[in-house]
C-alpha cells in the first residue's frame, strides 16, 4: 500500500494532500520560500489571489492583494461573526443575528464594538477592510488563546469562544495604544478559524520564554495569551519644557507576537 | 613578458547599478549599496521619468560594518542591524521595533524655535548599535535608498527623510516658495513645499540616506538649463544644483461673463524647477490648499502665464 503522502505548512502547522500548491487550513502557498528577516521576522504568508482555505463545512476564498476580500461559503451549520462595518456584500439567504456580549457597557465605554453581528445559513457573505494590508488566517486549534488588536480581527468561526481581556496597570491603559481591553480568542472544544487584516505588511516573531523586544505600541497587531505586554517610557530631552516621553511596549514571551508595518502612531506625552 | 590575464580577471561579470551607478558582482540580485534589483531593467518613460526600481523584498544594504534589511512591499519596514560603532538618527515616530541594547536619544538641533512654529519635528532621535532597529512609515509606498559620496549634498522636501546614517549631516533652509493672498482686510502667506526643506550632506566617508516616497517614485535628470513644472507636493528631494521658484498659470477662456483668471481662483499653482541635476516626485501627493482669494505677493522669482 502506497504511503498517505503530505505536505506540512510552515505557517500553521495544517497537513495538506500533496500536490497541493497552498495549504488547505490557512492558504499560505507552499510552493514559495519563507520570507524570514535576519532579525527573526517572518513575512505573513501572501495569500495567492482566489486561494482558499476550508473551515467546518464551509470555505474561504481570499480575492484580490490590495486591499482583499474574504468571501465566506457558508455550508451545514457553520457561522461566521465580525464587526458589522466590515460586512461588503452578502447572499438574500444569509441570516443575520446580533452576539450577546457580557459587559456591554465597559465595551462601548472603551470604544469597542458594542455588537457583534453573526452571519449563517446557506450562502455567501464577503468582508473588507477600509486600507491597503493583508489577510492573516490564523487556524486555532483547542487550547490556543490568542489577544488581539481591537477592531484588527475580520472574521471569526462561530467554533471559537470570542471575549475581552482587561489591559492590566494604568500606565498600559494609558499609552499602550490598545485602550482598555484587547479582544481574546479562545478554542475550546473545536478548531476554528480568525481572520485578521492588518495594515501595510504583516510580520510574526516567536519570541523564546524571557526574550523580549520593545515595540512601538500602534504596530501591535496579536500575541499568544502568554506573551505579555508592558509600556516603559524613554524619555528625551529636547530643551523645551524639560523633553518628552516616548511610550513603547516591552512584549516578553514565550509565545507568537504579531505585528503591523502601518500602524497608528501614540504621540510621545 | 607581460602575462595575459586569468580568465578569472577578465570574465568575472561586472554590473554597474543604474540606480546608483555602484559597480558590484553581476551574481548578486540587488545592489549592496542602494537595495535597487540587479535583474531588472530601469523601466523609462518616454518623457525621461525613470521609475525607482522597488527594493526586493529581504534585500540588504550595506554602510560601514552594519547592514539594513528591507522587509515587505505594501508599506516597507527598514530593519537595521546595527555594528558597535555605527548609528543611525531618524524622526521618532517612525520607530517600529527595536532590541533592548539599542539605545536611544536624541540629537541636538539648532534653531529649535523655528523649527516648533514651521511644523518640523522638533527633535531628532538617534540610535547607536550594537543591535537592531526597524522602522517604517504609516503610509502604503515605497522606500527609497540614497547612497551618498563624501561631500554630496541632496535636498529633500520636509516630512519625507525616514532616516540617515551617523556619517551623514543634517541641516535645513528656508525654501523661499511663498505667495501672499488677501482677503477681509487679512493676509495670509502660503507655503506650497512648506517653510523649510531638509538638506542631508556626507561628510568625509559616505552615507546612507533612507526617504518615503508615498505611492510610485519617479526620477529624473535635467539637463543645465531644462526646466519643468510639477505639482509642489509631489516633490520629494533633488540635487542642490536645481534651483526652484513659483510659477503660476491662469487658464484662457471665459466662465460665463467673467474672464476665468481673474479674482476666482482659477489658477494653477507650480513648482519651476530648472537643471542641472536630479529631481525626483511621488505618484501620491496630498491636495495643494489654494484659498483661491486674490494673489498680493509672491516670491521675488515668480514667474507667470496667461493663457
Amino acid at each position: 500500500m502506497e504511503p498517505l503522502q503530505r505536505i506540512a505548512c510552515d505557517w500553521c502547522g495544517g497537513q495538506s494532500p500533496a500536490g497541493a500548491t497552498s495549504c488547505v487550513t490557512c492558504g499560505a502557498p507552499l510552493n514559495v520560500k519563507n520570507l524570514v528577516s535576519d532579525s527573526g521576522w517572518r513575512e505573513a504568508p501572501r495569500l495567492r489571489d482566489m486561494s482558499e482555505v476550508k473551515f467546518g463545512s464551509s470555505v474561504c476564498q481570499v480575492e484580490g492583494e490590495i486591499v482583499p476580500v474574504a468571501e465566506i461559503t457558508l455550508g451545514g451549520n457553520d457561522a461566521i461573526f465580525f464587526e458589522h462595518h466590515v460586512l461588503l456584500w452578502k447572499d438574500d439567504s444569509v441570516r443575520m443575528d446580533v452576539m450577546p456580549l457580557q459587559g456591554g457597557i465597559k465595551r462601548a465605554l472603551a470604544g469597542m464594538p458594542f455588537v457583534v453581528s453573526i452571519a449563517s445559513g446557506q450562502g455567501r457573505v464577503a468582508f473588507s477592510r477600509d486600507a491597503s494590508g493583508e489577510l492573516v488566517v490564523l487556524p486555532l486549534h483547542p487550547g490556543m488563546e490568542m489577544d488581539v488588536r481591537e477592531h484588527a480581527f475580520l472574521l471569526c468561526s462561530h467554533s471559537i469562544n470570542y471575549s475581552y481581556t482587561r489591559i492590566k496597570g494604568l500606565r498600559n491603559i494609558l499609552f499602550g495604544g490598545q485602550g482598555m481591553f484587547m479582544d481574546r480568542f479562545v478554542a475550546q472544544n473545536a478548531p476554528g478559524l480568525l481572520l485578521l487584516h492588518g495594515y501595510g505588511n504583516v510580520f510574526e516573531r516567536r519570541l523564546g520564554a524571557g526574550e523580549s523586544v520593545i515595540l512601538e505600541p500602534g504596530g501591535f497587531l496579536y500575541k499568544d495569551a502568554s506573551v505579555t505586554m508592558n509600556i516603559e517610557t524613554q524619555k528625551l530631552t529636547t530643551g523645551f519644557f524639560g523633553g518628552v516621553g516616548m511610550n513603547l511596549a516591552r512584549m516578553t514571551g514565550p509565545g507568537r507576537l504579531g505585528i503591523q508595518s502601518m500602524y497608528h502612531h501614540h504621540h510621545t506625552d | 613578458m607581460s602575462m595575459p590575464p586569468t580568465p578569472a580577471m577578465t570574465d568575472a561579470p561586472r554590473y554597474r547599478c543604474p540606480w546608483c551607478g555602484h559597480a558590484g558582482d553581476a551574481g548578486s540580485t540587488s545592489c549592496p549599496r542602494c537595495g535597487a534589483p540587479v535583474d531588472v531593467r530601469m523601466a523609462t518613460s518616454d518623457s525621461g521619468w525613470a521609475k525607482l526600481p522597488p527594493i526586493k523584498d529581504m534585500a540588504r544594504i550595506q554602510f560601514g560594518q552594519s547592514f539594513c534589511q528591507i522587509e515587505g512591499n505594501y508599506v516597507p519596514v527598514a530593519d537595521f542591524k546595527l555594528d558597535g560603532g555605527d548609528g543611525v538618527y531618524f524622526t521618532h515616530h517612525l520607530l517600529l521595533w527595536k532590541d533592548e541594547q539599542v539605545q536611544i536619544s536624541t540629537l541636538p538641533l539648532a534653531k529649535g524655535w523655528k523649527r516648533l512654529f514651521a511644523g518640523l519635528p522638533l527633535i531628532m532621535t538617534q540610535a547607536h548599535g550594537p543591535g537592531r532597529i526597524a522602522f517604517s512609515k504609516d503610509a502604503p509606498g515605497e522606500l527609497i535608498a540614497l547612497p551618498l559620496d563624501a561631500g554630496q549634498s541632496v535636498d529633500v522636501r520636509e516630512h519625507v527623510f525616514m532616516i540617515a546614517t551617523s556619517q551623514v549631516a543634517y541641516d535645513w533652509f528656508q525654501t523661499g516658495i511663498w505667495f501672499t493672498t488677501h482677503e477681509d482686510k487679512s493676509t495670509e502667506t502660503h507655503y506650497p513645499i512648506g517653510m523649510f526643506m531638509d538638506r542631508f550632506t556626507a561628510g568625509p566617508a559616505p552615507g546612507l540616506l533612507l526617504l518615503h516616497g508615498n505611492g510610485n517614485v519617479f526620477v529624473r535628470n535635467l539637463q543645465p538649463g531644462q526646466t519643468i513644472a510639477i505639482k509642489p507636493t509631489s516633490l520629494l528631494f533633488k540635487d542642490p544644483t536645481v534651483s526652484m521658484n513659483l510659477h503660476l498659470e491662469y487658464p484662457g477662456g471665459t466662465y460665463g461673463a467673467f474672464q476665468s483668471w481673474g479674482r476666482w481662483g482659477n489658477r494653477y499653482v507650480w513648482l519651476h524647477l530648472r537643471g542641472p541635476g536630479r529631481v525626483a516626485i511621488q505618484s501620491h501627493f496630498e491636495h495643494l490648499e489654494d484659498p483661491g482669494h486674490a494673489i498680493r505677493n509672491t516670491e521675488p522669482r515668480t514667474t507667470t502665464r496667461q493663457w
